[in-house]
């Protein structure tokens, strides 16, 4: 059991494929954000790299142990330590009952991870531990963690001194910019040449009103072809309106004129168009960012994708543990 | 129109959109809805899980086990085989839901909007009246209220239903906000485009707002029967009937919800087919309102 002595900004419980099979009720996806660190951290730990663990947000938690455990840490540095002594990131570490591991604020990136041996133990919601907590579902009562909640963890058999390589390990940007990719479509026919140029040439500005729902992004204008100016009225007469369809996770959603990246949490059908989609491959960049950070996108195939996807997942497994 | 052949876009590495037309139709939820099931029952290698809308189906793929191209051919192929939809009957639930049309909580929403984000954002209902040359807000609390809307889909949020009118003679349209609001009332009826919907819990949001009701359709709570082996009440094919309620009978209907005993107002023993659908509306005078 881990005791939750300060909860971080919000700190949640997520695993990894996270709640997928029901977009058709409208259940997003929700898991952790930068799976790549999260798969590292339970490796680890000596866990599945799916297991349940915590996803902790620009600040981390501070957490009590009740037993004698193994933990990682991994993703952004916010500067943990054990007893006020800092331990180091990407390496399992051993904790005894009354040790207290304590985060805080993200000096690079945005989200840290915290696996524990044996995984967070709370009851699944349609298949998965994660926290989808506008609905109230999965983790910890349905929430982020709270200050003196107890957070069960089953027993596990982690080793301490296991250490992820160096050049396995995401490269977290310290220059505040990011090329994320992003795959065309599907609704790319909407945007005219113009558009098209200008999204792939801006640097778009990561919004404060940005969460696991959804990241808004600031930059120009979009322009649109005949297809979205001359349309049939039951889609609405915006140039961005188009008849309810379903969203693919990771679209780039033009809300009006607003892009909005639709994140683990964000909702799985709607009415506005999606020109492109962030492909599985580019989210752990995504959660690793901050606001104000800027993004440049470049464009990949659906085939690129997909392989540079399987490549990070080659990266999640034992042979990238010294 | 309904294309001539389906319309298939991909959606980053893991995801395919096949588009089957660009129309509200109840024809085209009917195929939407066909194929989704029909992918189910094949159980095609690689398919994780399917979402129909109004016009089109999301298809989440593992690309491990098929390739796009493969998947396309397999879909379309599918789609093909497909008996006619005219003779599919599908059983569909009745619901009745009271509602507070002209709200004062809607108008607040409204108010907030135009506080913080638009100040020239006109009044919702009376927004949707000048664009559907309509006589006045009275006509559109007519002619939204005169339908049974069929529910083609749930989404956006846990059991949100995605609604079009049945009637051809309630058929409205409107734009989404833009940019969206940030907050709706729980229980908010609203639409966008030619669809309908209502807000499950209180959230951000994009269509125009004009009434509220207080018969849940998400209870985390599980106050009523109807949600003790799921926490949302909708499903696609079901078809529901605003009824125009006062705020005092909503207070009443919210309160008895609170504790529990309220009564959903569900009919379940009719069926919906589209040959009959369309025998009905091939013989209505579409140009007149109520």
């Amino acid at each position: 059991m881990l005791e939750v002595i300060k909860p971080g900004l919000e700190t949640s419980v997520q695993d990894y494929l996270g709640r997928r099979g029901h977009l058709n009720l409208g259940f997003p996806w929700s898991g952790a954000m930068d799976s790549w660190s999260f798969r590292l951290a339970n490796i680890l730990v000596g866990n599945e790299g799916g297991a349940a663990g915590l996803e902790c947000q620009f600040i981390g938690p501070t957490l009590k142990m009740h037993n004698d455990t193994v933990i990682a840490v991994t993703g952004a540095d916010m500067n943990p330590k054990v007893d006020g002594q800092p331990i180091l990131m990407w390496e399992s570490v051993a904790l005894s009952a009354g040790q207290v591991l304590e985060l805080t604020f993200a000096k690079t990136g945005a989200r840290s991870y915290i696996a524990v041996s044996g995984g967070v133990d709370c009851p699944a919601f349609l298949g998965s531990s994660s926290t989808f907590h506008k609905a109230g579902i999965g983790g910890i009562e349905g929430h982020a963690i709270q200050i003196g909640q107890m957070i069960p963890v089953s027993d596990g058999d982690g080793v301490a001194g296991r250490r992820v390589k160096e050049s396995v390990r995401p490269q977290i940007s310290t220059d505040k910019s990011w090329h994320i990719e992003v795959v065309r479509g599907p609704n790319d026919d909407w945007i005219d040449e113009a558009g098209h140029e200008r999204f792939l040439t801006t640097p778009w500005k990561l919004s404060a009103k940005s969460d696991r729902s959804g990241f808004r992004l600031e930059g120009p204008d979009w322009s649109f072809t005949e297809k979205a100016l001359n349309k049939r009225p039951e889609h609405g007469s915006d140039p961005a309106n188009i008849i309810d369809q379903g969203y693919p996770v990771g679209g780039i959603n033009l809300a009006g004129q607003t892009p909005i990246i639709l994140v683990s949490d964000g909702p799985s059908m709607g009415g506005f168009i999606n020109p492109y989609t962030v492909p599985q491959c580019a989210f752990w960049k995504l959660g690793q960012s901050k606001p104000s950070e800027h993004y440049q996108f470049q464009i990949i195939s659906v085939d690129e994708a997909q392989e540079k996807a399987r490549e990070i997942t080659a990266l999640c497994g034992e042979s990238s543990i010294v | 129109m309904i294309y001539p052949e389906p319309k298939c876009s991909p959606g980053g590495d893991r995801f395919m959109l096949i588009e089957f037309g660009d129309e509200l139709t109840l024809e085209l939820n009917f195929f939407s809805q066909s194929l989704a099931r029909a992918t189910a029952d094949q159980s095609i290698k690689g398919i994780v899980e399917t979402a129909p809308c109004f016009s089109s189906l999301l298809v989440h793929y593992e690309p491990d086990e098929i390739r796009f191209d493969d998947l396309r051919r397999e879909m379309l192929h599918l789609a093909g085989s497909l008996g006619a939809a005219e003779d599919v009957e599908v059983e569909s639930r009745l619901l009745y839901f009271p509602a507070v049309y002209l709200d004062p909580w809607t108008a607040d929403a409204m108010a907030e909007y135009r506080d913080k984000i638009n100040p020239d954002k006109e009044s919702d209902p009376e927004f949707i009246t000048q664009l559907n040359g309509l006589d006045d807000v009275a006509q559109f609390v007519r002619v939204h209220s005169g339908s049974e809307y069929w529910c083609a889909a749930l989404g956006f949020w846990p059991g949100t239903p995605f609604l079009m009118p049945l009637d051809p003679r309630c058929r409205l349209t409107a734009p989404k906000y833009n940019p969206p609001r940030t907050f709706t009332p729980r229980g908010t009826i609203g639409m966008g485009g030619g669809s309908t919907a209502i807000y499950p819990v209180d959230g951000p949001g994009g269509y125009q707002i004009f009434a509220r009701t207080p018969v849940p359709i998400w209870d985390a709570q599980q106050r009523l029967p109807e949600f003790e082996s799921q926490l949302w009440l909708l499903q696609p094919t079901d078809r529901i009937k605003f009824v125009p309620c006062s705020v005092e009978e909503f207070n009443e209907i919210e309160r008895k919800v609170e504790e529990g005993s309220y009564v959903l107002n569900i009919t379940g023993y009719q069926k919906v087919s589209l040959k009959s659908y369309k025998n009905w509306t091939d013989q209505l005078d579409i140009s007149t309102r109520f």
